[in-house]
């Protein structure tokens, strides 16, 4: 599905990503771990297009490379960016709205589809999106990434900043999303719960991949989890 | 009575002018942060396609108002489309100077181009006359005025509230970024914004020119400086603060004019320019500015 | 005193762009006619205004427009105070205060114009370095509208927009050139003095700066009034050579014209105020003579009225567009001639 080869980007002088290499397959649930200021962000950024980058980027076969950032996500790439990033201003059916902007028809339809799968954001249609709590913005950044009905999503630090109960409910929620079949990236430093969702892993430090692999045999790698999770 | 009566009418349309000139600032404002002062020079291309009208013999007003305002949304458009968009995503500081630079380049054509002096325009003269309320006496001009702006008012409401451009515009105000990473084209929100303001600009120049009768290359900068002020006291940025703004930047001069007394007459600018210093200071950020809400990566 | 390296190359790049000033004021004593000496003798006075804008917008980053109004203070009361009893009864008979009774020496006279105009820029100042950036710029706007309507309202002081007349004409083109080359060693020293170089890093950054500490607000306010008694020298020097003044040369187009010169050269650098002021002085009249429709090669051109101001505003665009830190960007002469 989304094929990365040799990316490298640079902030200014700063090479945050020095030639990075990985896929995430259909349907897979792919998880990039690591530090701060390890290249993950910048990577997310690299592939929607807001950082410039070198390297390839390909999404079912298309490439990427020479596309705005509009036409990429058009093209099937959905964003929970770090943060959350709600419009603030708008109302929470408002920020769906604008999330579902290039579906043509069956915007209610999809709306009211979100509001039953999370009632919390159907109490709160009408609000303004800055006045929600973090684990209801997180819910919003998602559900709106997901209007666009996209072929991947990624998801940048969903757990960031959110209290430990919200941060399960979340992953509960896109454990969801993965059984739907759902392809997704996720960035994150939790790498607990990141490893117990995902499928493959990939390790960043310093800008390059230091280590990758399936959830079992990351986790089984003591001394890399006692360093992932700062426990002995 | 009928005095104080009659000036709260001046106001009132003072403040409408202001405020439709104002919120034609505070839309390309409020997206990308910059201060289009060659908003008035949009004006003026109003005016002079109503002169180039009347030499080609149209006089017929609805043609004269409604080419001047397709006039005025498309220079607007392009504008943003040649000079504007270079400098899109940089510094205030940067857009600012070349709004004044495309404000000077374009006056200086004016003068090259058509005229140093004044033209008449009379083809809307028919839009001002007397009427009569009770023992008050009003411009049908002012009347006009008044509704078109509060007209506009509800249009640009509805629009930014029911369609997905206006979401957008609305959306980008404060995070553009994220508006590009739902898939809604920059280019598209842009144009928008510039259409919306050129339209303005369109309407305000009928107004303007129906009570001027004439165009010159200057003719923009008055206007420029009023919405300029009226943003500023608002809240630069905020919509319904240009709008606030510019219906209090209306109050304000009607009251200078009443309460100076004759001797002090042509200070009334420096004294508005003052009063709007002393706001400024109080409130820096203005009346009403959008708030920045935590949680918001900038 | 040990300076520090910075400071050293400062002091370097000063010397270059002096002897630079010196070197074109010497040229144009020795050969050029009387018309073109009040030419040379403007871009002098320009460059003061552009030297003085630098040191607020060069180093704070804020976009600072009411500096012509600071020249027209500066000018005005050095005007009043120097002018000769004599003249002042017939071009300002009816000046309050007894502003008509006395006069100075130009010495005097203008010392108390710079303190005037240094007061007026602390006054104003106090309010102006809390603003945001384009706050501060706004209150700048309404500050040189409300000076301008001063000036032209109160013409039993000012005279408006009529010429005041009768000053006495005592600068000429060194009194210029020696003004500007001790302004470049200020302006470049407070570039590299401790407190430039903390508001040129604060200024990147506003919300960094104001958790760093209060300093800030002060760092911009000692930019701004030594930048407006920098205006103030310029203005004195402006009415000084002249010998007369009118409230018109201290507005917007004035503004606009400083402002077109910083912005080319590239407003981070001394040595990009020296560069914009001198190209567009020296361009702007080659602009001009065009204008008038000359003889060229036998052909005659036909007179092209608003060149110079389409020019002036092409400038600030493509600048803008093309490279927004100017022609020298970040760089000061020296970087020219030393190595790193």
């Amino acid at each position: 599905m989304l094929h990365i080869e040799n990316l490298k980007v640079f902030h200014g002088p700063i090479e945050a990503v020095r030639g990075i290499s990985f896929s995430v397959k259909e349907g897979q649930c792919v998880s990039l771990l690591g530090p701060n200021g390890a290249g993950k962000t910048s990577t997310i950024s690299a592939i929607t297009g807001v950082a410039k980058s070198t390297g390839t980027i390909t999404l079912k076969n298309d490439d990427l490379t020479k596309l705005p950032v509009e036409s990429r996500i058009c093209k099937g790439i959905a964003l929970s960016p770090e943060g959350r990033r709600v419009f603030a201003n708008l109302s929470v059916e408002e920020n769906l709205r604008l999330g579902g902007a290039h579906q043509k028809e069956g915007l209610a339809d999809c709306i009211a589809e979100w509001f039953d799968t999370f009632p919390i954001l159907g109490e709160r249609r009408d609000q303004a999106a800055g006045t929600l709590s973090g684990g209801e913005q997180q819910m919003l950044a998602i559900a709106r990434a997901l209007m666009a009905e996209p072929h991947i999503l990624l998801l940048d630090e969903p757990s960031l900043g959110l209290a430990p109960k919200i941060v399960t409910q979340i992953f509960k929620m896109i454990g969801a999303l993965k059984d739907k079949g759902m392809t997704i990236l996720l960035v994150e430093q939790n790498a607990t719960q990141a490893l117990r969702l995902s499928d493959y892993a990939y390790l960043l430090n310093n800008g390059r991949i230091v280590a990758e692999g399936t959830a079992e045999t990351l986790g089984s790698n003591d001394t890399l989890m006692a360093e992932l999770t700062g426990l002995t | 009575m009928e005095y104080i009566a009659q000036q709260m009418m001046n106001a009132l349309s003072f403040g409408a002018e202001y405020a439709l000139l104002a919120l034609g600032l505070a839309i390309v404002f409020s997206i990308m942060g910059l201060v289009n002062f060659a908003h008035g020079e949009i004006i003026a291309v109003g005016g002079y396609t109503m002169v180039a009208m009347t030499s080609l013999a149209l006089s017929n007003p609805l043609i004269v108002i409604g080419v001047a305002v397709i006039a005025a949304t498309f220079a607007s458009v392009t504008l943003e489309r040649v000079a504007f968009r270079p400098v899109r995503y940089a510094d205030p500081t940067t857009g600012l100077l070349t709004a004044f630079g495309v404000s000077i380049v374009l006056q200086n054509l004016f003068l090259l181009l058509v005229s140093p002096r004044p033209i008449a325009v009379t083809s809307l003269y028919f839009l001002e006359w007397p009427i009569d309320l009770g023992s008050i006496r009003i411009s049908s001009l002012q009347l006009f005025e008044t509704i078109t702006t509060i007209a506009v008012i509800i249009a640009m409401t509805l629009f930014l509230r029911r369609t997905v451009l206006g979401l957008a515009m609305r959306a980008a105000a404060l995070d553009f970024e994220m508006v590009r990473l739902t898939g809604i084209r920059a280019n598209r929100v842009f144009a928008a914004a510039f259409m919306i303001s050129g339209l303005l600009a369109g309407i305000a120049c009928v107004f303007i020119m129906a009570r001027r009768g004439s165009v010159d290359p200057h003719l923009g900068f008055d206007p420029v400086l009023k919405a300029f002020v009226a943003c500023v006291v608002g809240g630069f940025g905020s919509l319904p603060g240009a709008v606030l703004g510019g219906f209090l930047l209306g109050a304000i001069e009607v009251a200078m004019l009443v309460m100076l007394p004759q001797s002090l007459g042509g200070m009334t600018d420096a004294f508005v320019f003052g009063i709007v210093a002393m706001l400024l200071i109080w409130r820096p950020e203005g009346i009403l500015t959008p708030r920045r809400e935590k949680g918001d990566k900038q | 005193m040990t300076l520090s390296r910075s400071q050293k190359r400062g002091l370097v790049g000063a010397s270059l762009l002096a002897l630079i000033l010196i070197g074109i004021g010497l040229v144009a004593s020795y050969f050029g006619s009387r018309y073109q000496l009040r030419i040379v003798y403007g871009a002098y006075v320009n460059l003061m205004v552009v030297l003085a804008l630098q040191v607020f917008m060069g180093n704070a980053r804020i976009t600072n427009l009411s500096h012509s109004a600071f020249m027209g203070i500066g000018a005005y009361v050095a005007a009043i105070c120097v002018t000769p009893v004599a003249m002042k009864a017939i071009s300002l008979p009816n000046a309050p205060w007894g502003l008509s009774t006395f006069a100075l020496d130009p010495i005097t006279s203008a010392l108390i114009a710079l303190f005037l105009t240094g007061l007026f820029a602390v006054l104003v100042g106090l309010f102006i370095v809390r603003l945001s950036g384009t706050g501060a710029t706004i209150v700048s706007l309404a500050l040189l509208v409300i000076v301008h309507s001063i000036f032209l309202y109160r013409t039993d002081i000012f005279k408006g927009n009529q010429a005041f007349f009768g000053i006495p004409q005592v600068f000429t083109l060194t009194s210029a050139v020696t003004l500007a080359v001790l302004m470049v060693f200020v302006v470049r020293g407070f570039r590299e003095s401790c407190w430039g170089i903390a508001l040129r890093a604060s200024a990147d950054d506003e919300v960094g700066a104001a958790s760093m500490g209060v300093n800030f607000f002060r760092l911009r306010l000692i930019a701004w009034v030594l930048s407006g008694i920098l205006l103030g020298v310029a203005g004195i020097a402006y009415a000084y050579y002249l010998g007369t003044i009118s409230a018109r040369p201290f507005y917007f187009n004035h503004v606009f014209l400083t402002l077109a010169m910083l912005i080319l050269g590239g407003m981070r650098t001394v040595t990009g105020a020296v560069l914009g002021t001198f190209l567009i002085s020296f361009g702007l009249e080659w602009v001009r003579w065009l204008e008038t429709g000359p003889e060229v090669l036998g052909i005659d051109l036909p007179e092209v009225l608003g060149l110079s101001g389409v020019t002036l505003g092409a400038v600030i665009v493509l600048t803008m567009a093309l490279r927004p830190g100017g022609i020298m960007g970040d760089r000061e002469i020296e970087e020219l001639v030393l190595k790193k």
